[in-house]
């Protein structure tokens, strides 16, 4: 280190003073807090704002990228880019079993290896992802098509879902996403579509479909449209014969309730003359009988409170609210563009609005990650990573419910101890499987502005009382401990929680 | 039917209603969600001055997997028992032609314990301990997925629509003004369905691991680092994140002072090391501790036992052993303060009468239920008992369920633990009095 302390925390802070602006100061201090439960206030810097929405946080040259390409095109290269798995983080998920062999090899893993190895493949793509925009809409999509891995041993199908539905789509169409899901034995599994079958229909999925993944709860279906969407998709199941592509999705005929025509929205879906046979269907052979849950989609996802909910949806992950201009407008792109994930994000990522908007609590997933991404660790996500993101409460594709992990600051309150272990065994006392390069902070001039910067990128503005608190910790420290204390204080700290 | 818990269904996102501070917990299954629902609960909290809740502490064990009832209170007086489980069955306690360690320890002329029980024995001649046999839930899918599920949410079945735990519904329907934080307390990595949603309750696996975990190093340096994080949140105006920190902080502080780590067993009480052991050992601590604990849950897996389930010895009986030793010495422990507290153990289902050809039991139906506690009408077996003989079994050829689990837990809740609405509890269930407690 070629720097005094005293230098590293004085710049440190005078940089963030003059940052601030004295309009934003005057505006932060005459807002005052609201009674109940009052979110933080204030400002940020704009770049770590973005990084924090749209990537999960600022790696090692993320700002400086930002900065010199314009948040504009920024976006317009995520919304562009195709592939999201460059080579280097196809070499760090090369080894995982669950990436590479179909349900039925995998059966000869543990169910718990099979889960370990998904969320190990999630968090390394969420922290090493060149397209950090895609992980985000992955990470929205797995939540908004939340699927147990741990019912009915799904966990076999949720590699495939993850690579066929929620990433071949995150970007894509909404339309297609959901089609992609209904079709996914990892859902069907999950929400018991296997077992729907004439005469003793399940209704999980159907009501699921509508709830959850297309109207809302609001969005205008009954009771009878659920029974009705439960017999049009009888007989979708997963293919278990012998001598056929097991896992699979399969269409039975002989398990479908053709016996009367059914009526969905005011639609009237008509009976078929045989269910098995075969007929053209945008393009592609299926038997007559699995038009009538097609059908139910497409009906789904042209109705306007899909528009709607999708709309809500999206704007809550990235602007922390459902403002009615933000979600009419964007629900109006669903229904322009029927559907496009990007048309619909372009204009929300872009604007002003996200960066001014209310902070969102960090989910563990991303605070973690985040906080990998601030180190610019090298880690290999394994189990030592994962029980920490276990001990916070959102080890993945554990959440039972349909709903997904919740996206509300109170559901997360109770993981403040376990966030804090986490920030101080990966900064001071060591994470297994996990390396951080504290040296690479040394060479510069200035390793106390960068420091902060990328620990705390999203810090408020003014907050000189955390460089108080850190000044006078580390006084008397030398550099590298004083460094790693620092990192752990700051991704412990309230202000790394948000986004 | 309670609202709040229903809308955890019914409405997406947003179903937190307006974020009250206690409404937090709608987040559910997470590991240690909790406190920040409390405003200044923790801030009330001093070693001891807790006033003890009105009702017994309830202590619930959950058996995952399902546990083989009729091979823990063995019905030896049916010639079926002993047909349909050839190599499984256990010997009458009269049975001089079978091994002495493979005889049941009689319970009453019909039933008799599995001897990897006996460490129970004693409880139930004392009265203190009893059976229900032929319990269960309404369940028929036979998975175990669904039948925990219904279960711990004190539904008849999958069908149910609550969503919340049923001991989550009984901590809400009587909120206790500056609640302890130590409440109600799962002893388990994540929280367990049946207290998804309460509003006062933690999931942890050690209460001396409930512990930040700093360097160490020279000059306090552990202790530097823990003093800045403080002032860290000290420092903030609020906000929930900060909110929560401080609680955090707090909460650390008082189990700091409780020392967990040093707790001694009274009267010579050995409990297992075991995960089921370790954990009432700390239920009993904080029992003893009075910072209002209420509700306590803990689960031992292992009970699926489709192949090679064993007998009076074997994988079985280790369970049933650990479980036993734990329960006795969680009494021993306790000692006076037994009368106050009522134990409960229950599975999702029990298993197939007959042996099938691995030398284990498939998924079955009734199973059961173990009382223990100074109110406990005990010294008996519980039971409606419908037979064994083909005609009498349920279906595929299980024992049927002739006594709701939901009428053995709202008996515990009404006359023991006080609850002042069963209706929240177990809605749309009128449940019948078996005269399991006094």
């Amino acid at each position: 280190m070629n720097v005094t302390r005293r230098d590293f925390f004085g710049l440190a802070a005078a940089a963030g003073v003059a940052s601030a602006g004295c309009g934003r100061v005057a505006r932060r201090l005459a807002g005052g807090q609201q009674p109940d439960a009052p979110l933080p206030q204030g400002d940020v810097r704009p770049i770590a704002r973005f990084l924090n929405r749209v990537a999960f946080g600022a790696a090692p040259g993320d700002p400086a990228r930002v900065a010199s390409i314009g948040i504009s095109a920024y976006v317009d290269d995520a919304l562009m880019a195709k592939e999201s798995e460059d080579p280097a983080l196809q070499v760090r998920l090369a080894s995982l079993d669950v990436l590479n062999l179909d349900a039925l090899e995998l059966s000869d893993l543990k169910e718990e290896a099979v889960v370990r190895q998904l969320q190990q493949a999630a968090l390394l793509r969420a922290v090493y992802g060149r397209n950090q925009l895609h992980e985000r809409m992955v990470d929205l999509w797995t939540n908004h098509f939340n699927i147990y891995s741990r019912k009915h041993y799904g966990a076999y199908y949720m590699a495939v879902d993850q690579l066929k539905v929620v990433r071949a789509h995150a970007l894509g169409k909404f339309p297609d996403l959901v089609r992609a899901s209904a079709h996914s034995p990892a859902m069907l599994n999950y929400l018991d579509n296997q077992v729907n079958r004439k005469g003793v229909p399940n209704e999980n999925y159907a009501r699921e479909l509508m709830e959850l993944h297309t109207l809302g709860v609001h969005g205008g279906y009954t009771q009878h449209d659920v029974r009705e969407v439960a017999r049009c998709l009888t007989g979708w199941t997963i293919e278990t014969r012998f001598l056929h592509p097991k896992g699979r999705f399969r269409f039975d005929p002989g398990l479908h309730d053709n016996a009367s025509p059914k009526r969905v929205l005011g639609t009237t879906i008509p009976t078929v003359k045989d269910p098995a046979a075969e007929v053209e269907w945008n393009g592609q052979r299926i038997p007559a009988g699995q038009l009538a849950g097609e059908r139910v989609l497409d009906i789904l996802a042209n109705h306007p409170a899909t528009a709607h909910f999708v709309a809500s949806k999206l704007c809550r992950y990235f602007l922390g609210g459902e403002k009615r201009e933000w979600v009419d407008r964007v629900a109006s792109i669903y229904r322009q563009t029927g559907g496009e994930i990007r048309s619909m994000l372009r204009p929300i990522l872009a604007s002003q609005e996200l960066l001014d908007s209310p902070p969102i609590a960090k989910r563990p997933f991303d605070f973690v990650a985040s906080g990998m991404r601030a180190l610019g660790a090298e880690t290999d996500a394994g189990p030592a990573v994962l029980q920490h993101l276990d001990q916070m409460g959102q080890g993945l594709y554990e959440w039972p419910m349909p709903d997904g992990y919740p996206d509300k600051v109170s559901a997360w309150t109770g993981s403040m101890l376990a966030r804090w272990n986490f920030a101080f065994e990966v900064a001071t006392i060591g994470l297994r499987g996990t390396q951080v390069d504290w040296a690479a902070y040394g060479g510069g001039v200035d390793p106390s502005d960068r420091a902060i910067e990328r620990f705390l990128a999203s810090k408020r503005l003014p907050n000189r009382g955390l460089y108080k608190r850190l000044n006078e910790h580390v006084q008397g420290m030398e550099p590298e401990r004083a460094l790693r204390e620092t990192a752990a204080l700051c991704l412990a700290s309230p202000e790394f929680q948000w986004r | 039917m309670n609202k709040r818990f229903d809308e955890r269904w019914t409405c997406e996102g947003d179903w937190t209603p307006a974020v009250s501070r206690r409404a937090l917990l709608g987040g559910g299954a997470l590991a240690a969600v909790w406190w920040a629902a409390r405003g200044t609960a923790l801030a009330d909290l001093s070693l001891g001055d807790q006033p003890d809740p009105t009702g017994d502490l309830l202590v619930v064990v959950f058996l995952r997997g399902g546990a083989d009832g009729m091979n823990m209170v063995a019905p030896v007086g049916a010639d079926a028992y002993h047909r349909a489980r050839p190599t499984l069955a256990l010997a009458r306690a009269t049975d001089r032609t079978a091994p002495k360690a493979d005889r049941v320890l009689d319970l009453d002329g019909f039933f008799g314990l599995n001897p990897a029980m006996g460490p129970l024995l004693p409880l139930y001649r004392e009265g203190r301990l009893g059976f229900v046999h032929a319990c269960g839930s309404g369940d028929h899918t036979r998975s175990h997925f669904e039948a925990m599920a219904a279960m711990e949410r004190g539904n008849e079945n999958i069908r149910g629509g609550i969503a919340s735990g049923w001991l989550a519904r009984h901590l809400d329907a009587r909120p206790q003004k500056g609640a302890s934080p130590l409440r109600a307390v799962a002893f388990s990595s994540v929280m367990p369905d049946s207290l998804r949603g309460a509003t006062s309750a933690m999931a942890l696996e050690s209460l001396a691991d409930f512990r930040l975990r700093l360097p160490e190093g020279p000059e306090n340096r552990g202790g530097r680092l823990r003093q800045t994080l403080t002032r860290l949140y000290q420092d903030q105006l609020r906000d929930p994140i900060v909110d929560a920190g401080v609680e955090t902080f707090k909460l650390l502080e008082t189990l700091n002072r409780l020392d967990p780590a040093h707790y001694k067993p009274e009267s010579g009480a050995a409990y297992p090391d075991s995960e089921l052991g370790r954990g009432l050992r700390q239920v009993a601590f904080l029992a003893k501790a009075r910072v209002g604990l209420e509700v306590a849950f803990l689960d031992r897996g292992g009970w699926d036992t489709h192949v090679a389930q064993g007998s009076s010895t074997g994988y079985m009986a280790l369970g049933l052993t650990d479980v036993s030793d734990s329960l006795a010495a969680f009494a021993k422990d306790l000692g006076p303060a037994l009368d106050r507290t009522t134990v409960v153990v229950m599975t999702e289902f029990g298993r197939r009468l007959q042996e099938n050809s691995g030398l284990g039991t498939d998924h079955g139906r009734g199973s059961v239920m173990t009382v223990l506690g100074g109110g406990t009408q005990g010294g008996r077996v519980h039971a409606k008992w419908p037979g064994l003989e083909p005609h009498e079994l349920d279906e595929v050829g299980d024992l049927r369920v002739t006594t709701d689990y939901r009428d053995v837990l709202a008996e515990i809740l009404d006359k023991r633990v006080r609850s002042t609405n069963l209706a929240a509890v177990f809605p749309g269930h009128t449940p019948k009095a078996l005269g399991v407690v006094q």
